[in-house]
């Protein structure tokens, strides 16, 4: 047998050189998103893409603040993605609340609800930033300390309190119900 | 380059001639109805005061005048008067002007209640779930009306941009954050 241990150096090596985002974008940064792709910033030559599937994506990127329906399927989709994952998120909103500290639909701290392991203070923070963040989560991928992704296994109790907290209990499968009486017109009028 | 220059100059006439075009219309608009009353703000922007029961007989003279699309149902709460103000904007190809349909109904939820235009103009079907979402007005005739639209279920029946509505109270209880929210602002972490 091979102790894959051994290899983690390596492992950790190549993930850092190919990070695939989620193409899920909230809130306004999802405009700084385009300059930091093309040409300008090229992030390409970092290994990083844009993909629409989380099921192949490392990296999460929220870009803006967060309302509460959009945590739903931000939670959602970040349980999907394959195990070494890492959320990013950018500017003040999910940091605490910034512009929308006193708005009833806005989400004050993402990292209560998702591991969060860099945030970019700054309202809208600009692409050069945004590309010190990556580079910061390199590094901290190179040196094991980007743990989000365990600290969600290990603390998901405290997690999913205060996403319950927050959605109140069952609200996956309350989600997921939500339109059926609205969707089957037919049986409405059965009725 | 030669049409621009016409219509630069026909900008100019109209507006040295007090905005006859809009004049004009607001006349004729108000002959066939004449429970509103009518007048014009600025160059392409005219402005009407409907009663609430007559706006669905208003709305359809407009269609007649070529008012062909409506583009928004802004409601306006007027706190100390106790009254939402329902804004109908319409816009007119033809015409090229903005009509604002004003109308007043009392902004006690069970008195804000609305005939629905929807069968006059499609589109305010979403227009008027979504002032229902917020503010509560209730459009009759709507039975889209209970359907979930913009809000979530925690803010369903709240309708939180009423001006009375207590938001911070609300953000507090909701977030379960306290020390960032002194009203005083003597203790304010951020």
């Amino acid at each position: 047998m091979v102790d894959w241990r051994l290899f983690e150096p390596l492992f950790e090596f190549a993930r850092k050189r190919s990070l695939w985002i989620v193409a899920f974008c909230t809130g306004c940064g999802g405009i700084e998103m385009p300059p930091l792709m093309t040409s300008r910033y090229d992030l390409e030559r970092f290994g990083m893409m844009p993909n629409p599937a989380p099921r192949m994506a490392d990296l999460f990127l929220i870009t803006g603040y967060v309302t509460p329906k959009t945590l739903k399927r931000i939670i959602i989709t970040y349980e999907m993605q394959p195990d070494p994952k890492y959320v990013l998120a950018h500017g003040s909103c999910p940091l605490n609340g910034g512009i929308y500290w006193d708005a009833y639909n806005a989400i004050k701290h993402l990292d209560r609800y998702i591991p969060v392991d860099v945030v970019i203070a700054g309202c809208m923070p600009r692409p050069e930033a945004v590309m010190d963040g990556i580079k910061k989560l390199m590094e901290m991928i190179e040196n094991g300390t980007a743990d989000g992704w365990k600290r969600y296994r290990e603390n998901y109790e405290w997690y999913k309190k205060n996403q319950d907290e927050l959605f109140g209990e069952g609200w996956r499968e309350r989600e997921a119900r939500r339109w059926i009486p609205w969707l089957m017109d037919k049986k409405k009028k059965e009725k | 380059m030669a049409n621009g220059q016409e219509e630069k100059g026909e900008v100019k006439e109209m507006t040295g001639a007090k905005w006859e075009r809009e004049q004009a219309l607001v006349q004729k608009i108000l002959e066939k109805a004449p429970y509103a009353e009518g007048r014009v703000r600025r160059e392409r922007r005219i402005e009407f005061k409907v009663p609430a029961d007559r706006i669905r007989d208003f709305l359809m003279t407009l269609k007649e005048n070529n008012f062909e699309l409506m583009l928004q149902i802004t409601v306006v709460d007027w706190l100390k008067e106790g009254e939402y103000e329902l804004v109908y904007q319409m816009w007119s190809i033809t015409h090229r002007t903005h009509a604002m349909v004003k109308t007043r109904i009392p902004r006690e939820l069970d008195k804000a209640r609305m005939p629905t235009v929807k069968d006059i103009y499609p589109v305010a079907e979403t227009y008027e779930r979504d002032a229902h979402d917020f503010y509560g007005v209730y459009f009759e005739g709507n039975e889209k009306m209970e359907m979930p639209w913009i809000l979530d279920d925690a803010e369903q029946g709240l309708f939180p941009h009423r001006k009375d509505f207590d938001m911070l109270a609300y953000v507090k209880k909701k977030y379960k954050i306290l020390d960032r929210f002194d009203e005083n602002k003597d203790n304010y972490v951020i």
